[in-house]
């Protein structure tokens, strides 16, 4: 009986198979909470408020808020109450980073969380729906010395979402509003050593520009970049996880050509697995260390989707070629009902990447949820992807059930079938059962693991070790997946095991003449039949 | 009994507190502090002095008031007091020095702060490219405990009281810091998720270290217990038992009531007290009674007209153009009994 390689193996070596698969599934995880840091950190920087001294204000100063040519600063308002300085001409200086520090291009991706500590005062509230514009510039350099040049700048308006936990009264003044985070600036590469921001909130009366916004105290701000570390490690593990998955899938497709018969739906579909596996591994980050590549951010998650689109696909397909009913498949178009939700969905994701990620290309400042147009447009493509999930996911609970029901009933007249049937139908239900186990344990992993990093604070105290727990679960789940796309196509590679007999067997098996959906599984027979020839040709077209 | 002025740098405290911010020097300073730590000398003295603010603002309305007499925090005299009210004035200090140098690190105001290399800096070497820097706040901590601690050079149950209660501020300010999360994974979801534990505002720090204040356990040690080592030992073993959130004391309180010039409290005769008000909380409420009542007093009313600004226009900053309004507000003291028949009318002008 011709088949997979996981049905002509021995119990015995599908087990050190499984325990090799284990182990390095165990190495991936220690990898990422031993050695690896934590993924990213957070920085917290407080503006330093400077006083823009000069009448006129020209475009080209920048405000640096300590070391040499340090701008002339306040501590606090009250102060420049006394002075009389207008908040025109208030600029909020960050340096990024902190003094003695630089940036490196190891950091991938810079991000910026805008918070502002706005005072209570009875007489001078937030006002409902306040918007707050901020004018605001971005600027590098690559040494301590040289001038600052200017990356960007933009003016750019974030709705204040605050509320006042205690009872607004005089006795209450001076408190704290609780703002949410507000999203600032988001650079996908880290090419420069310093940078600076300058941020200002001009006012204008007549226009209602920055009116009724409440007394800010301060400016607050976020940066949250991947740790050098981890970013090591993670390009470690793609540059060694690239070379295996590609060689599998040479060895798997070079299996698939020495057979006579063209390739089945099943067996391209997990080629394109892999395929889409191996473009995810492929290390072009590398290059993000030598070049100013600000779009890396967006291809990474491009090719994040593809390859949830392909996993996705691979397993509705897999369901439905080992439905083992009398429906004659083995066209990618059969299954458009259910490939049709992941597409459209994972479409919508990436116009809505597209509109958040692929505009902060050109303005880093740009937020998709800063506006009320946006905010619906967003919620409308992530409402539309997740309705494409679920009916998805509904497809897929449906399909497995089907199969379910057709091995049961099967299985019960499973002892009156010929021997190559019943050979047939039970590698059908191994395989099967295999690769939902195989599946659902990836899957309950990830949850699990998601679930215990979100949770968790990030690392937990072993001993005198220390696991960083989100580290593990980002190498861990990589590596999981991609032992998982490697065991597929291991495992489910064609065999040509007792390729003599498999000829006559198989014969005999449709020679029979009265199963025809023998023919559109991927365990028929070797010999193409005229029914194959058929379906082969339909699926070529 | 004013010997025991030991001048340490709450001296700057109280210069800061006269508003001369320029005028003070760091020499009283520079004999006692680590030199190294020199340039977090004004962040150490801002920080003291927004403890004190705060306890003043926390005990606005209680019998001790927390004068400015309590800052002086003697270091070696035994005649030094030991009661609650000591115990909150460290914590506070502590916890204001350490808040404000956390805050100052922020602001790039030192050149090392958060990257010791200690926490990531196992592999690699290089802490900040490897593993990024610890939060601020443990820089906050290490330094405040280096320059507050360092008051304390006795040795017996009141500097370990003392410390305990250094301790319990830094404590309390890490216990109310916030954590706060950002997803940023594909398409902005959780999947990658950064968290961070935020300062809170100073007003959280005091109000739990008032609550503490309320709970705080007297430990019995001072009785008996001479300098020798085996009671030192025994003072050393009863503070460790103590839960390094609480304040501890060893005194009760004194009579806040009455005036004592030995100890150098001023009573609560001619303090203001609030009464009527919506919006204010059971325990303003009864400031009346608890000031004046309680302590023998009776309550004086007196009108003030107040000029105050009203029908205001704000910017975020700065500029305020505003009305003045005229208002006649009712104020309440705490004076001798036999004096309350007279109204006094006086005139408050209130600057916005």
């Amino acid at each position: 009986m011709a088949g997979a390689i996981i049905e002509n193996m021995s119990t015995k070596k599908l087990v050190i198979v499984g325990v090799i698969l284990l182990l390095f599934q165990v190495f991936s995880f220690l990898v990422g909470g031993l050695i690896a840091p934590s993924p990213t950190t957070a920085v917290h920087y407080l503006a330093t408020k400077c006083v823009d001294v000069r009448k006129h204000h020209q475009k080209s100063k920048w405000f640096m808020p300590w070391g040499p040519n340090q701008c002339e600063k306040i501590r606090d308002f009250d102060e420049a109450m006394v002075k009389m300085i207008e908040a025109n001409d208030i600029v909020f200086a960050v340096h990024i980073p902190l003094p003695n520090k630089e940036m490196s291009p190891w950091f991938q991706f810079m991000l910026v969380i805008l918070q502002f500590d706005i005072a209570f005062k009875v007489v001078n509230q937030i006002e409902d729906g306040a918007v707050v514009t901020v004018d605001v510039g971005l600027a590098y350099r690559d040494d301590s010395v040289s001038e600052w040049t200017e990356m960007a700048h933009s003016i750019e308006q974030r709705k204040l979402n605050c509320n006042f936990t205690t009872s607004k009264t005089y006795e209450n003044e001076g408190r704290y509003y609780e703002c949410d985070l507000l999203p600032f600036m988001e650079v996908g590469s880290v090419a420069h050593k310093y940078y600076l921001l300058n941020i200002r909130l001009p006012v204008s009366e007549r226009k209602r520009i920055n009116v009724g916004i409440g007394e800010i105290k301060d400016i607050r701000l976020v940066e949250i970049h991947q740790n050098g570390g981890f970013t090591k490690v993670w390009f470690a593990m793609k540059t060694f996880l690239t070379p295996s998955i590609l060689i599998i899938m040479v060895w798997y497709w070079r299996r698939i050509t020495l057979m006579t018969r063209p390739p089945v739906l099943l067996e391209k579909v997990i080629f394109a697995l892999g395929i889409s596996m191996t473009f995810i591994n492929i290390p072009v980050e590398w290059f993000s260390v030598g070049f100013n590549w600000t779009w890396m951010l967006l291809f990474g998650d491009i090719r994040q989707g593809i390859f949830y689109a392909m996993l996705l696909s691979f397993w509705i397909i897999f369901c439905g070629e080992h439905l083992m009913d009398q429906m004659e498949r083995n066209r990618f178009a059969v299954y458009w009902k259910q490939v049709g939700p992941i597409v459209f969905g994972s479409f919508c994701l990436f116009i809505f990447d597209m509109c958040e990620r692929g505009v902060q290309l050109t303005n880093p400042f740009y937020s998709i949820w800063a506006s009320d147009v946006g905010t619906e447009l967003a919620m409308a493509f992530i409402i539309v992807a997740g309705i494409c999930a679920c009916l998805y996911f509904l497809f897929l609970c449906f399909m497995v059930f089907q199969v379910f029901r057709n091995i049961s009933g099967k299985r019960t007249s499973l002892p009156a079938m010929s021997k190559a049937r019943r050979l047939h139908y039970e590698g059908l239900i191994f395989r099967f059962k295999f690769l939902m186990l195989v599946t659902l344990a990836c899957a309950a992993m990830t949850v699990i693991f998601f679930i215990i990093s979100q949770v968790n604070e990030g690392h937990w105290h072993w001993g005198e070790h220390t696991v960083q727990v989100n580290s593990a679960f980002f190498t861990g789940i990589y590596g999981m997946w991609n032992l998982y796309v490697f065991a597929i196509m291991f495992l489910y590679a064609p065999s040509h095991k007792r390729y003599g007999d498999e000829q006559s067997t198989g014969d005999l098996g449709v020679n029979s003449g009265e199963d025809i959906q023998l023919t559109t599984t991927i365990t028929h027979v070797d010999g193409p039949t005229e029914i194959y020839k058929m379906t082969g040709k339909e699926a070529q077209e | 009994m004013f010997m025991h002025l030991e001048v340490y740098y709450y001296i700057l405290i109280l210069l800061t507190h006269m508003k001369s911010c320029c005028s003070w020097s760091v020499n009283n300073f520079l004999m006692t502090g680590p030199k190294a730590y020199l340039i977090y000398s004004s962040s150490v003295a801002a920080g003291a002095q927004s403890g004190i603010e705060e306890c003043k603002h926390q005990f606005a309305w209680d019998r001790w008031n927390c004068p400015e007499r309590a800052l002086q925090l003697s270091t070696h005299s035994s005649l030094r007091s030991a009661n609650r009210e000591t115990a909150f004035v460290h914590a506070i200090s502590s916890a204001g020095v350490m808040y404000t140098l956390t805050r100052n690190c922020s602001l790039g105001d030192f050149d090392n702060c958060g990257c010791d290399d200690t926490r990531n800096g196992q592999l690699g070497g290089q802490g900040w490219l490897w593993g990024g820097c610890s939060d601020n706040v443990g820089f906050g901590e290490a330094i405040s405990k280096q320059f507050v601690d360092a008051l304390e050079t006795g040795q017996d149950a009141r500097a370990a009281m003392n410390l305990h209660n250094n301790e319990a501020g830094r404590k309390a300010v890490k216990g109310t810091m916030q954590r706060t999360c950002k997803c940023h994974g594909v398409s902005g979801s959780c999947t990658t998720q950064t968290c961070w534990l935020q300062l809170p505002e100073f007003r959280e720090v005091g109000n739990y270290l008032k609550d503490k204040y309320q709970r705080a356990l007297k430990v019995d040690l001072l009785r008996g217990a001479g300098n020798s080592a085996a009671s030192r030992g025994a003072v050393a073993e009863t503070f460790s038992s103590i839960s390094r959130k609480e304040l501890v004391h060893l005194e009760d309180s004194p009579d806040y009531c009455l005036e004592n010039k030995t100890l150098g409290l001023p009573g609560t005769e001619g303090r203001e007290c609030v009464r009527k008000g919506k919006n204010l909380s059971k325990w303003e409420k009864r400031s009346c009674k608890r000031l004046c009542g309680e302590c023998g007093l009776a309550v004086e009313e007196r009108k003030a007209d107040m000029v105050s600004s009203c029908n205001c226009k704000f910017h975020w900053c700065c500029a305020v153009k505003c009305e003045q309004c005229r208002k006649t507000v009712t104020k309440y003291f705490c004076v001798k009994k036999g004096r309350t028949s007279r109204r006094k009318s006086i005139r408050l002008r209130k600057k916005h």
